[in-house]
């Protein structure tokens, strides 16, 4: 048999199990040298299942997989990783107590513990200029800003000479400029004699990396063929492409089922909403009333040595909505923690409704009516939903604290049907609806929103932005911290740009959108 | 074999005593969820619950069992200071510091005990403590039946606390994700103080039960402290009701032991049942996730 | 392949030796006893970082390991005869053993449920050796022998102290370093990347456990006599842990000066035998809070704070 026409990998039959959950149901997938094949799907599809299954941190419960004909299915991560397969990590995990260098070090001497040390510093050395990371070699880990941390898994996978590279996400929070360097990256990592595979929601990578495409649903393979026949099929857009945040118009004929089981949100008359709304809305406070909800004046914060924000300014009155836009690493997020408490700024003013609050602790920020949804969203895994939803009911009795149940589960319905199942037991979108409910339970005056897309599929991201506007309607104060510009754009009053720790930019959406200058930076080709 | 009534009186004796183990344990079990710290003075609070009840037995001649609540109340006055001097400013450390913080209390307190109340083992004398009881063939002590009943009704108490009130999901919330807490408006430091006050002062009521019963010195807390530790291992981290299982089952297994491979085993079977229970099911055998 | 800098440490501590080995010609009794002391404890304490600084493994078993070899050594010594040398060889062998034995189970325990799980074992040893008649039960045995003169003992612990740091330099300044630190980071992300996890740890609780079982060994020979409560007591833990404390865990001089300061320690509190403990953990508590990198991490902020000041 040529040994060009059998595949690199083969998986057969791979089932995976947890409990009475399928999380992986009889996929099948052949690799074949050369190829890099994309894995798109919606959240809890089971890709990262797919990608734990096959770099070996998740043992198989059925099926067989074959690496250039010999059967790994049995083995450790640590055997798969020598025989020849590496993977990234979603959420980058590098050795952050060594250097760069040192991480590299530790799969080479784990595959080759002789190795001459000079001939592994070379390689090295090759390896850091491929991936950009040669300047820093000798930085700590912990050093390393977003981007670079996922070069730096993709050449710890490459120093383990791979035959197989499963990319898990690599694409999740960078902005266009930076998704153009990844994407040059992978098509420069690509080789004759390895296969990749690459787990995206940024379908722009996908698109331009990948020739072949699959596409998981429910743990089961939905189709497989040429990435551009599979965006452009039916089926798949249904199930995971959505709307892309422009709205569809009236007449689109009857929902598709898996539409419908996703109609969560409903959409009532603005009097209704905020009839609705009104126990998890607080009231205008009497005094204060001239003074503007939040202020920021020069507040300069970090982390130890590095200045993340270096003198923001920002003033927020009651019922705006403000964007938050930005690449990674400018400070996003360490602007939501100094308007919660998380982080103490160095210098800067900070007031809450014309008080001053700089250095008061997190749990009194938020009984002053500040609510953050916060990044990865942090839902309590050990308390049902419903008790997730009450933890956050902190100034209410139980009467009160009921009515606004009621309001967060005609707002959320599903998250009625499943308030005695545990916090985590439900899928991304739904938890993100959990954090959302958890937020307004509060009765806040102001909500943070941190990067709420993160992770989940565009079609439960247009729910979610539905959910907000009907938060909008019925005046809610919010902050949208985003790396989905268009949908953020779409929804607020005012919009700024943080770029090297203060804002480079503000004004009303449309401005932004026009400015030449960030078109370039963050807005794009991105879906 | 012995005959049918002694073992039934060892037995059950052992299960009575496991219920009134599971109380003291379920404090360490409180402060292990919650701070995910390893109480390394938890057996000394122990001693201290029983040094109070004996000293208040005898310098008010009331019964130690009615002066329970005030036990439990110097308990969680004595443990709110060690958290706010000691325990807090070293919360953004790893848990070694904290443990190994406890430890030096743990040394310090037994110290004090020799130099307080000199060497000498003691225990609380009452009279009732050592009736016997008897349905049948079977004897156990009166203050068993006493002990175990109180210690029930309190485990159960406090899983109520735990599992219906406020109070009870700040806890599980905070020991869950404590910064995503602080953010929603939990005041983690507070919530953390009066779990370690709760803790200790389950620990002292459980102390003065058993010092009731049994014997003790300034320097019995060690032994507890491991017997507590298998109980938690036993029953489930955060689990109260597997505390209480993790108890009896403990008492019962080392009654056993104790049975049929002679008295001075007793604790070996304990320890050597902690270690089987660790190497197969770390997560404790009672444990129930909630996804 | 050792570094420049690996290659220096071994000169060192050759030299150390070297020089240490005649101590006993100029050196008292009393001298003798406290360098023995801190060259046991520097030992343990050494065993201990190797565990914890380099594979992540916070443990409260040295007592175990200590206690194993001191039975296994008086074993050997009163019914073989052999030669001590020998006899503390199968000390190691015997510690080595034991944790290859128990470490399947304990492996799966991570973070605080193994710190937890060797505490247990320990007390599991101790009271098997306290109900078990054959062993001597609660009332231990004594060496049938005379233990050898001080300065023959004094040089067994060097001998054990130089092997504990020589294996801490292979471990911190070799290739094995790298390996070792993953581990302790982040034992699955090491898998990824072709690491062995369980071997590694493995490696270096054989190790460790080898080097406890025979100071445990040399210093039962020295008491001549032993019990359950003495040797498999907690007191071993618990001291390792203070020393490591102390010094400031996880650097390499730090249980060298922790071994130094807890036995000077020692001695000076010797008058107060009553508040000693006490006193013992009040320095602990206030060393925890506001000396957390011990005292060679207070002395090297210090040293770069003077440097940082000094006119250049």
């Amino acid at each position: 048999m040529n040994a060009i026409d059998a595949p690199l990998l083969e998986v057969r039959g791979i089932v995976k199990r947890y409990g009475g959950l399928v999380a992986i149901d009889h996929v099948d997938l052949q690799l074949w040298p050369g190829t890099i094949t994309g894995v798109i799907g919606p959240n809890g599809a089971g890709k990262s299942t797919l990608i734990g299954l096959i770099g070996g941190a998740v043992p198989p419960s059925e099926g067989t997989i074959r690496l250039d004909g010999r059967d790994v299915s049995r083995l450790p991560a640590s055997e798969r990783a020598r025989a020849g397969i590496g993977r990234t990590y979603q959420i980058p995990r590098p050795f952050l107590d060594m250097t760069v260098e040192e991480n590299l070090e530790v799969a080479q001497y784990s595959i080759e513990p002789f190795i001459r040390a000079s001939l592994a510093r070379e390689q090295r050395a090759v390896l850091l200029a491929r991936t950009g990371l040669a300047d820093v070699a000798r930085l700590p880990a912990r050093a390393l800003p977003l981007l670079r941390r996922k070069r730096l898994e993709i050449a710890r996978a490459l120093a383990l000479k791979p035959r197989i590279i499963l990319l898990d996400e690599v694409g999740a929070g960078l902005v266009d400029n930076e998704i153009t360097e990844l994407i040059a990256l992978i098509r420069s990592i690509a080789d004759p004699r390895s296969a990749i595979v690459i787990v995206e929601h940024v379908l722009r990578v996908v698109r331009e990396c990948c020739e072949r495409s699959m596409v998981l649903n429910f743990g089961k393979k939905l189709i497989e063929g040429p990435t551009a026949e599979i965006f452009a099929n039916d089926q798949v857009a249904a199930v995971y492409l959505g709307t892309g945040g422009v709205r569809e118009p009236a007449g689109r004929g009857p929902p598709t089922e898996a539409a419908a089981a996703q109609n969560v949100v409903h959409v009532m008359g603005p009097a209704a909403e905020r009839r609705v709304m009104s126990p998890l809305i607080a009231p205008t406070a009497a005094e204060g009333a001239g003074a503007p909800l939040l202020e920021l004046e020069g507040i300069c914060a970090g982390y130890g040595q590095a200045r993340v924000l270096r003198g923001v300014d920002l003033t927020i009155g009651e019922g705006q909505v403000i964007a938050i836009l930005g690449a990674n690493g400018a400070g996003k997020t360490t602007l939501a923690r100094v308007i919660s408490g998380a982080i103490v700024p160095t210098s800067g003013v900070l007031r809450i409704a014309g008080e001053d609050v700089l250095g008061q602790p997190p749990h009194s920020i938020a009984r002053l009516g500040i609510a953050h949804c916060m990044e990865g969203r942090r839902i309590f895994s050990t308390l049902s939903v419903q008790e997730n939803l009450l933890v956050a009911a902190r100034n209410a009795d139980a009467s009160a604290a009921g009515e606004r149940l009621g309001a967060v589960y005609d707002l959320f319905p599903v998250l009625a049907e499943r308030r005695d199942h545990g916090g985590t037991s439900m899928s991304g979108g739904q938890q993100q609806m959990l954090a959302i409910g958890r937020a307004l339970m509060a009765r806040p005056r102001l909500i943070i929103f941190d990067e709420i897309s993160l992770g989940l599929a565009p079609v439960i991201m247009d729910k979610l932005y539905e959910a907000l506007a009907v938060l909008k309607q019925a005046g809610m104060t919010l902050i949208i911290i985003e790396q989905d510009v268009d949908r953020a754009l779409a929804l607020a009053d005012h919009a700024y740009v943080l770029e090297h720790g203060v804002f480079g930019l503000s004004g009303p959406p449309s401005k932004i959108a026009a400015d030449p200058r960030l078109r370039h930076i963050y807005i794009g080709t991105a879906d | 074999m012995p005959e049918i009534g002694i073992v039934l009186s060892t037995v059950v004796s052992g299960v009575l005593l496991g219920g009134m183990l599971a109380l003291t344990a379920l404090g360490l079990s409180i402060v292990l969820g919650v701070m995910r710290l390893v109480n390394l003075a938890h057996g000394d609070f122990l001693v201290v619950g029983a040094y109070a009840g004996f000293f208040f037995l005898k310098f008010t001649g009331v019964d130690p069992l009615v002066g329970l609540p005030v036990i439990a109340l110097l308990l969680a006055a004595l443990a709110v200071p060690l958290y706010h001097f000691l325990l807090a400013p070293l919360s953004t450390r790893g848990p070694e510091a904290q443990m190994m913080t406890m430890f030096a209390v743990s040394i310090i307190l037994e110290n004090v005990f020799v130099l307080a109340f000199s060497a000498d083992t003691r225990t609380i004398e009452r009279d009732y403590a050592t009736l016997p009881l008897t349905f049948g063939s079977m004897t156990v002590p009166l203050i068993y039946v006493i002990g175990f009943s109180i210690a029930v009704a309190l485990i159960l108490m406090v899983h109520w606390l735990i599992s219906r009130s406020g109070f009870g999901r700040d806890l599980r919330a905070s020991s869950a994700d404590a910064q995503a807490a602080e953010m929603l408006g939990v005041d983690v430091k507070r919530v953390q103080m009066l779990s370690f006050a709760l803790g200790a002062a389950c620990a002292g009521v459980g102390g003065t039960l058993i010092g009731a019963a049994f014997q003790f010195g300034p320097s019995s807390g060690g032994a507890y402290l491991l017997n507590s530790l298998a109980i938690v291992v036993l029953g489930g981290l955060g689990n109260v009701l597997g505390t209480l299982a993790g108890g009896l089952a403990l008492g019962f297994l080392q009654s056993i032991g104790g049975l049929v491979l002679g008295d001075g085993y007793r604790d070996l079977v304990g320890m050597a049942l902690f270690l089987l229970v660790l190497a197969f099911r770390p997560d404790g055998f009672l444990a129930r996730a909630r996804s | 392949m050792k570094t420049h800098s690996g290659l220096a440490e071994v000169g060192v501590l050759c030299g150390a030796f070297v020089l240490l080995w005649f101590a006993p010609v100029i050196a008292d009794d009393y001298a003798l006893q406290i360098a023995f002391r801190v060259l046991i404890y520097l030992s343990l304490a050494e065993s201990w970082n190797l565990l914890a600084g380099s594979a992540g493994l916070v443990s409260l078993g040295t007592s175990c390991f200590v206690g194993l070899g001191a039975y296994v050594a008086f074993g050997l010594l009163n019914s073989l005869d052999m030669p001590l040398p020998l006899v503390l060889v199968c000390c190691a062998l015997a510690g080595g053993a034991l944790a290859a034995l128990v470490s399947p189970a304990l492996f799966r325990l991570r973070g605080l449920y193994f710190t937890v799980g060797t505490l247990a074992l320990a007390e599991l040893l101790r009271l098997t050796m306290v109900n078990v008649s054959a062993f001597g039960g609660a009332s231990g045995i004594f060496l049938r022998q005379d233990p050898p003169p001080l300065p023959e003992l004094f040089h067994y612990a060097l001998v054990v102290a130089l092997i504990a740091s020589l294996s801490i330099t292979a471990c911190a300044r070799t290739r094995v370093s790298v390996i070792l630190r993953a581990v302790r980071d982040d034992e699955d992300a090491a898998a990824q990347m072709g690491v062995r996890p369980y071997r590694v740890k493995l490696g270096a609780f054989v190790l460790a456990s080898a080097l406890c079982a025979i100071a445990g060994g040399v210093q039962a020979t020295k008491l001549g006599a032993i019990e359950p409560y003495g040797m498999f007591g907690l007191q071993w833990s618990i001291d390792v842990l203070a020393m490591v404390i102390i010094g400031g865990v996880g650097l390499r001089l730090g249980p060298l000066v922790g071994a130094l300061l807890v036995v000077a320690l020692g001695e000076a509190l010797a008058d107060y035998p009553e508040a000693h403990i006490a006193i013992a953990g009040v320095i602990l508590i206030v060393l925890i809070r506001f000396a957390p990198r011990g005292v060679v991490g207070v002395v090297a902020s210090l040293s770069s704070m003077m440097r940082r000041r000094a006119p250049a």
